[in-house]
């Protein structure tokens, strides 16, 4: 009896896990076949002879590596700008003595709620008054004001901090500005690591934003850059496929080396709630 | 948050500039990136508005359109029965696909680091990458998923080149007659797009996993010994245990559908096609908006939306407290 | 400290990394334009069409002293979208390829300009003689022209000759023709799937069979939408019929195996080098496949292997006649030039020397390269075109068919593109559907596009479009 729940138990894992990545390995192994491969046998996991001239091809017919730098100028841009914002704006709500930060968190957690299909349109509109349209601060610019969601975040955890050691911090003379250099920051560093790699995900994921506000193929990232060849590269899945790996690749990289941030920063936002 | 009030010693001052200061960003934020959208949006959903030329008063006029499409089921009306049809089954197949999983892989077995990193690996694959793979996986002839489920005996189904949808009316005819010989063509693009959805729901099988190690072992052994069996388990100790983060996770599930956009646009190729049926509301709204010129009806397409948002996510908390279970901290 | 120093090192060499990255690929930044001004040029075309648009560009730069021009190249859905959004975001390119049929739309709104506000008067009115009038149908507005059509998509009857006359079929002329031809090489009373059709339509084309059954989509004088009229109902029907004959889930995903055919290969062609048939014997396209057609014979007869031959055909008509000679449906390429752009003037001359109205034998020379159906008669004639068609005499009845004064656009009203979008679905929904009402698919269709031009009327009446 004992043994046989055993067993259920690993099979039922075993599916589990090959459910969800068989399409993952299939995507890596399409990725390494010619479209006569892929047409014959798609599901042929282990390809007869690797093709990794896919990789040199795909790079070749769609200009994947501007897309790469945009992609990384656009993360790096929107990762200092979210840290800095949204721990400033967090220390302010957290650490700050001052009348309004009740109702200014209210307002914070309250405009999580409001969808972005809202503020599209007059969204789109200051940014082109302020000529920011087709530029990268249209996507850089707003996260220096700061994300509900991340501010959120590092708000609770500052509050966890503990109070002696500002307390420490004001009698040596520290102003607000030294303590947030000082303290918090040097204490806060694994979730403000936290928010830098949300943003950053998100920023590499970011789809809407360049199609809203970018019109020079040179300016495209990633996300858009490649969703602008689906359709004309619709017989050449192969090639896509490839260039879907390397647009992967560094995610998932990242995710495993900083895998404890991943699963620690979603699980403690569900909890928290 | 009340420790942290207490906590505040006699030397810490009220300073109001520099809590101002600190927060500066985001009031700018709020002022410009909310509030005025908000009232301009609202404002101009009363108006005929092509973005180019000046906005021009017309009362309800909008409103109204949206509620005769509301009757006729096309616009808008096609548009949010998409959503509903998207939203309701992703969202529940979510919480229960992803309370299963949690279980799953909360059994302490060796090597569940490494099912775990798997199940939650599609996860993180950008939605344009992983669209561009379930377009292929879902192609009616060479796609790995008919090939799949031929093997149990299911015929090839035409995914995202097909508008009906299989939990309709129209696909338990089709399913009945397909038990009495006929043939069977069940799935479209939503239960396409549903699909690939589920392939990603690891970020929240992840929220009952940390919620699930939370849970104090005495609960389990206190049924246990009460001659409680592993359902009777996950029924009277996890699920209540697990009921505020599996309500936390309909809300985030339900924003996050409603606001489906870059999949709908990758899978339908900007269109929102075949036969409407990948109209989200998020693609009507692009489209509308930047397509067909009309920024009025958008926006007051866009109000409705949050209107309804509000609603569903009030009604949830509403009946919240028959079903939430809060530990109480004593 | 440590940590935050190697974030922070982290994060610069990822912006050394992106800025190495940016300067990788130099293939849109050809030689500079030497202290001209420079014309933005988007177009989507991509592979082989893209060369031809560069060599135009290129030739057009060699020829000026005066003005640049740099194509971008735009591939990707939406682009009517994005150029909106490039209007409204005030920083437009200066001229814009487009063939959504969005030019009514736009003219109204005043995203882009009338050819008058660009051009002399003289020129334009000289422009309109000049060009066909299935050309000058695609780029007018309300009697005025709001662009410029430098290529036509002319849509016919491909067929495999050899195959048919192995089944003693001949061209279809008619209606019943096609259905015999169809019927004879995949029986209809079979729903088992195939892997060869003598002939199915596509949903997304009954503006073609609509036209070609004698019907109209748009009455212009009394500004009515009549597209549950008899000759498109009849289309509609005789379409449709093959989705029930053949079972409209096997024709759905036959179709998106077209789609998936490696090289994107032609489907009337073989895939195989034993077999006389592709996966058609009769398909409905546009004139680029005479350059997919003659590349595979060439290739075939290059390793000594026997090929089929094939036919084009104008669109057969219904038993009971067509009023009309060589009808169908024209879409085509049209050149506009966006408000608020800096170079309209430039833009302009580029516009003319692409087709051909600067020098006949340029525009002859564009359309040889990239077998494009000329805009006007002048570079039809021209030595080297009659040339090009001499040596691919299946193009020569697309040219026939663009000078046929019955090849109808989208008709050219604010909302075209909403117009065709519910039009294709009324057909994709009566394909779908074996059971459907095809008298109330249409009639829903005519009155949800009537309700949405007429709110463009609305805003027509309110005299907000400038003047």
């Amino acid at each position: 009896m004992r043994k046989a729940s055993r067993l259920s138990l690993y099979s039922a894992l075993w599916l589990a896990s090959a459910i969800f990545s068989l399409p993952l390995l299939l995507m890596l192994s399409g990725s390494l076949k010619t479209t006569e491969q892929l047409a014959r046998n798609p599901y042929r996991l282990w390809p007869e002879n690797i093709r990794w001239e896919n990789y040199p091809v795909a790079l070749e017919s769609m200009p994947l590596l501007r897309y790469l730098g945009n992609t990384l100028i656009l993360c790096t841009g929107c990762v200092i700008g979210t840290t800095l914002s949204c721990a400033l704006i967090a220390y302010g709500l957290s650490r700050v003595r001052w009348g309004g930060r009740k109702y200014l968190f209210a307002l914070v957690v309250g405009s999580m709620l409001l969808p972005w299909h809202v503020t599209m349109i007059p969204r789109f509109v200051l940014i082109s008054e302020l000529g920011l349209y087709n530029s990268f601060w249209a996507i850089i610019g707003p996260t220096f004001l700061g994300d509900a969601f991340f501010i959120f975040l590092l708000r609770q955890f500052f509050l966890t901090l503990p109070e002696e050691l500002f307390e420490a911090g004001r009698l040596d003379g520290l102003s607000h500005l030294g303590l947030f250099w000082k303290i918090l920051i040097p204490l806060s560093k694994p979730a403000i690591a936290t928010v830098a790699l949300f943003q950053f995900v998100q920023t590499w994921n970011d789809f809407s934003g360049p199609l809203l506000y970018l019109n020079d193929p040179q300016k495209f990232p990633l996300a858009y850059g490649l969703e602008r060849f689906v359709s004309s590269y619709g017989d050449q899945t192969h090639l896509l496929l490839a260039a879907s790996v390397l647009f992967t690749l560094p995610i998932v990289v990242l995710f495993f080396l900083a895998q404890r941030t991943f699963i620690d920063g979603i699980s403690t936002t569900g909890i928290k709630n | 948050m009340s420790q942290s009030t207490t906590n505040l010693k006699q030397s810490e001052k009220v300073d109001r500039f520099a809590g101002l200061m600190f927060c500066s960003p985001w009031i700018v934020g709020f002022v410009f990136l909310f509030a005025w959208p908000f009232a301009a949006s609202f404002y101009w959903s009363l108006c005929r508005f092509d973005l180019i030329n000046p906005p021009e008063f017309i009362g309800l006029e909008n409103y109204r359109r949206l509620t005769s499409e509301l009757q006729s089921q096309k616009g808008f009306g096609l548009a949010l029965t998409n959503t509903l049809y998207y939203s309701l089954i992703s969202v529940s197949l979510s919480v229960v696909t992803g309370v299963l999983l949690a279980t799953l892989l909360s059994a302490k077995v060796k090597g569940q680091a490494i099912y775990r990193t798997l199940v939650f690996l599609p996860s993180v694959i950008p939605i344009v990458a992983a669209s561009v793979l379930w377009i292929w996986l879902l192609d009616p002839e060479s796609g790995m998923i008919n090939y799949l489920l031929s093997w149990i005996g299911i015929p090839s189904q035409n995914w995202l080149n097909q508008s009906r949808s299989a939990l309709s009316p129209a696909g338990f005819t089709e399913f009945s007659q397909w038990l009495q010989g006929g043939a069977l063509n069940l799935f479209g693009s939503k239960d396409a797009l549903i699909l690939m959805t589920m392939w990603g729901v690891g970020n929240f099988v992840v929220i009952y996993l940390a919620a699930i190690s939370d849970i104090p072992g005495q609960l389990y052994e206190a049924a246990e010994i009460d001659g409680a069996n592993v359902i009777r388990k996950f029924y009277h100790v996890t699920l209540p245990m697990l009921s505020p983060v599996i309500f936390f996770n309909l809300i985030m599930g339900l924003i996050r559908s409603v606001q489906t956009f870059a999949s709908v646009y990758v899978l339908s190729e900007g269109t929102g096609e075949p036969g409407g049926s990948l109209m989200l509301i998020s693609m009507q709204l692009f489209l509308s908006a930047f397509a067909d010129f009309e920024m009025g009806y958008t926006s007051a397409m866009a109000w409705v939306l949050f209107v309804l948002l509000l609603a569903a996510t009030t009604l949830l908390f509403r009946t919240s407290k028959h079903w939430v279970h809060y530990r109480t901290s004593s | 400290m440590n940590k935050t120093n190697i974030l922070i090192g982290i994060l610069f060499s990822l912006l050394v990394v992106a800025a190495l990255l940016k300067n990788w690929n130099h293939e849109q930044d050809p030689e500079n334009s030497s202290g001209r001004s420079e014309v933005i040029f988007w177009h989507f075309w991509g592979g082989e069409d893209r060369d031809v648009v560069d060599d135009v560009a290129r030739r057009f730069n060699a020829s000026q002293t005066k003005y640049f021009v740099r194509p971008v190249a735009m591939p990707g859905n939406n682009l009517q979208a994005k150029l909106f959004l490039a209007v409204a975001g005030g920083d437009p390119p200066d001229i814009v390829n487009q063939d959504d049929p969005v030019l009514a739309d736009w003219g109204q709104r005043g995203v882009i300009q009338p050819l008058v506000d660009i051009a002399p008067a003289a020129e334009v009115t000289e422009i309109e003689r000049w060009i066909l009038d299935s050309a000058r149908r695609l780029s007018t507005y309300q009697d005025k022209m709001y662009g410029l059509c430098n290529g036509l998509d002319i849509r016919a009857l491909y067929y495999n000759k050899t195959v048919l006359e192995q089944h003693q079929l001949q061209p279809p002329r008619t209606i019943s023709d096609l259905d015999e031809i169809a019927n004879t090489l995949a029986p209809f009373q079979s729903t088992e799937k195939k892997q060869s059709y003598g002939y199915i339509p596509d949903s997304r084309r009954l503006w073609a069979w609509g036209y070609a059954f004698g019907g109209d989509f748009y009455d212009a004088s009394s500004q009515r939408v009549v597209v549950d009229s008899p000759p498109i109902r009849g289309a509609l029907q005789w379409m449709a019929s093959y989705a029930q004959r053949y079972g409209s889930d096997n024709l759905a995903a036959f179709r998106q195996g077209d789609q998936s055919l490696p090289g994107k290969i032609f489907p009337l062609l073989p895939l195989d080098d034993q077999e006389t048939s592709g996966r058609y014997s009769v398909i409905m396209d546009g004139q680029w496949r005479v350059r997919n057609l003659a590349a595979f014979t060439r290739n075939r007869q290059a390793r000594g292997v026997a090929t089929p031959e094939f036919g084009v055909c104008p669109l057969p008509i219904p038993e009971t006649g067509s009023p009309r000679k060589n009808a169908g449906w024209v879409n085509g390429n049209f050149f506009v030039f966006p408000k608020g752009a800096k170079n309209s003037d430039g833009a302009w001359e580029f516009a003319k020397f692409w087709i051909g109205f600067t020098d006949p034998s340029q525009a002859a020379k564009t359309c040889s390269q990239g077998g494009w159906i000329p805009v006007s008669q002048t570079v039809t004639q021209d030595p080297q075109f009659q040339t090009y068609l001499d040596e691919n005499p299946l193009f020569r009845t697309f040219v026939e068919l663009s000078e046929s004064p019955n090849q109808f656009p989208i008709p050219s009203v604010p909302g075209a593109a909403f117009f065709r979008r519910t039009i294709e679905r009324a057909a994709f929904q009566a394909f779908d559907d074996p059971h459907a009402d095809i008298d109330k698919i249409l009639k829903d269709a005519e009155q949800q596009i009537q309700t949405h031009l007429n709110r463009n009327d609305n805003l027509r009446d309110g005299g907000r479009v400038d003047p």
